[in-house]
């Protein structure tokens, strides 16, 4: 039997505990959707992040500053792990296919810690051209189904 | 000699720019194994010495000097892998009679049949050249009796004739090097950390290995946040005037301020920033009047370390002018206000390119690996940490974990 999805008062009040710095935004009860965005630094440098949901879709992170960096000729591609608009990446946190995330789950307990991760990532790729975390990278039709808008 | 402990210090593998600087000292340090080398190096030649016509029952004592003995020993300058080591040779009676070009010279020739590749007889002492790139200033000095314990005179005599320039010069190092320890006593945190990690470097335990494994009675390398400083800066002065001909700001000048601006338990950056700001005052203070700086052995003053530099105030302002584009960079790394790549470009020039790219190597691996096994943990405010036995919970009241996680989607 699938797990009952949490809803966006639960995810908010999650977040609410977990991450104070990331503020709830345009929290909508009727559409069960909502929009975090705060601060970071996991490691070296601040971010400001943005995460949106919507019950029954994937969460969506993005890096609202800095502008990420890209490593042109990378063996990781200019940019890892994330999904299009190239110009408007949004992280790519999870395996869709092992279902590593499911609506039944707090962000607060997954995709934001996982985002932390990405950026740790990240710098680390920004000062030695290497992706340490791991992963796998696929071709677009895999994704674009899945995908929420 | 017993050994100080102050409050346990912090583990500067906690924080992720205390890392870097701290995987940065740790490429530039003498490694434990050429730490024993030197030990077994001083031995030799003191036998060697001993067993010569010219010094035997003519040496009264013979110890390290210079960084060494305050354990901040660093690669020399120009080079990752070449360290300059000093011992002093007190000599009896027999020396006191001669000028110091003699007894250089005397102790130049009871080492023409060592075994080194090269002999080299310099203004204050006599150089060994190994074939693994350790170099051993060996310098005569003579005990000023009715003075502290070791105040000596050493040899300044630059050759290859006698001139009006010969001279001997005041020094106590030995008693430099007690007023340094007392200022700087051992964090035991740090030096655990540090002792674990040169244990990982040379395969002898598990990375994963807690801190308590590693024995208490060990003879550590690294003793706390202030040496750690003083050989970042050190470093920093290398990298700085490594095409440089000249003088350059001497090490125990700066040894001398770390002794000073010594504190417990702050952060490896903090500490190096209080260095560097310490130094960079007192230069400005003395070049405001015009002045040279001046600065003296705390515990001989007419050993005066600053002899030879600077030579005019415009190189001494030249050298607070590093120093403070060093404490600019670090504060803005500090505040996370760099973008890692910049980071790193202000780090490869501040420390040198290979020791920095070998210290991001390194903790590129261990935090992809963490993150793929899952061991890191999470602050409220937005942070990733690697708890260490020594990230003791005071220091993560409120830390998270997170279920594993693959990363996916496309090369953009």
């Amino acid at each position: 039997m699938p797990a009952i999805p949490l809803s966006i008062e639960g995810q908010v009040a999650a977040m609410k505990a977990g991450w104070p710095k990331l503020v709830g935004r345009r929290i909508d009860r009727r559409r069960q959707s909502a929009r975090w965005i705060g601060p970071v630094r996991p490691q070296y440098t601040n971010y400001t992040l943005e995460i949106r949901y919507c019950l029954g879709m994937w969460p969506e992170v993005r890096v609202v500053a800095p502008t990420l960096i890209r490593l042109p000729g990378n063996s990781e591609g200019e940019l890892p792990h994330v999904y299009p608009p190239a110009d408007d990446p949004i992280l790519c946190l999870f395996d869709p296919r092992e279902s590593e995330w499911t609506p039944d789950m707090a962000i607060a307990h997954t995709t934001v810690p996982w985002s932390l991760d990405w950026l740790a990532c990240y710098e680390h790729w920004l000062m030695t051209g290497r992706w340490t975390g791991g992963g796998h990278h696929v071709g677009p039709l895999l994704l674009i189904p899945e995908t929420s808008s | 000699m017993n050994t100080k402990f102050s409050p346990d210090g912090l583990n500067p593998f906690d924080d992720p720019l205390d890392r870097i600087l701290a995987e940065i000292a740790l490429s530039i340090q003498l490694p434990p194994s050429l730490h024993e080398q030197a030990k077994g190096r001083y031995e030799a030649v003191r036998r060697h010495l001993e067993a010569t016509t010219a010094f035997h029952d003519q040496i009264e004592h013979f110890y390290p000097q210079g960084s060494m003995t305050i354990d901040a020993t660093i690669s020399t300058r120009g080079t990752d892998d070449e360290y300059d080591l000093d011992i002093v040779t007190q000599l009896g009676d027999r020396f006191r009679n001669l000028p110091p070009l003699a007894i250089l010279r005397e102790l130049k020739v009871a080492f023409s049949d060592y075994p080194v590749q090269k002999v080299l007889r310099q203004t204050r002492c006599v150089t060994l050249f190994y074939a693994d790139k350790m170099h051993l200033d060996v310098t005569p000095a003579l005990r000023v009796y009715g003075t502290l314990d070791r105040e000596s005179e050493i040899t300044h005599a630059k050759g290859p004739r006698p001139s009006g320039d010969d001279r001997l010069v005041n020094m106590n190092a030995y008693g430099f090097a007690n007023w340094y320890r007392d200022r700087t006593p051992v964090e035991l945190r740090l030096a655990k950390a540090f002792q674990l990690r040169w244990l990982e470097e040379a395969g002898r335990i598990r990375a994963d290995a807690d801190v308590d494994d590693v024995p208490d009675q060990c003879d550590f390398i690294v003793k706390n946040t202030a040496t750690l400083a003083l050989q970042l800066i050190k470093r920093f002065r290398n990298i700085r005037y490594a095409n440089y001909a000249g003088r350059i700001p001497p090490s125990v000048m700066l040894s001398y301020f770390a002794g000073l601006a010594a504190q417990p338990n702050m952060s490896l950056t903090a500490m190096v920033i209080r260095l560097a700001s310490w130094i960079f005052g007192e230069i400005e203070r003395a070049s405001i009047y015009g002045r040279k700086l001046h600065v003296a052995n705390p515990v001989c003053p007419d050993d005066v370390f600053t002899d030879r530099w600077p030579e005019s105030v415009a190189q001494q302002n030249e050298f607070a002018g590093h120093l403070n584009m060093l404490v600019q960079s670090l504060e803005q790394m500090r505040k996370g206000e760099l973008l890692p790549d910049a980071m790193m470009g202000e780090l490869r020039a501040n420390f040198g390119d290979r020791v920095v790219t070998r210290a991001a190597d390194q903790i590129a691996a261990e935090v992809g690996q963490g993150i793929q096994q899952s061991r890191q943990r999470y602050t409220r405010r937005g942070g990733l940490i690697w708890p260490t036995d020594a990230a003791a919970p005071a220091i993560m009241p409120a830390s998270a974990t997170a279920r594993p996680h693959t990363f996916f989607g496309l090369k953009i």
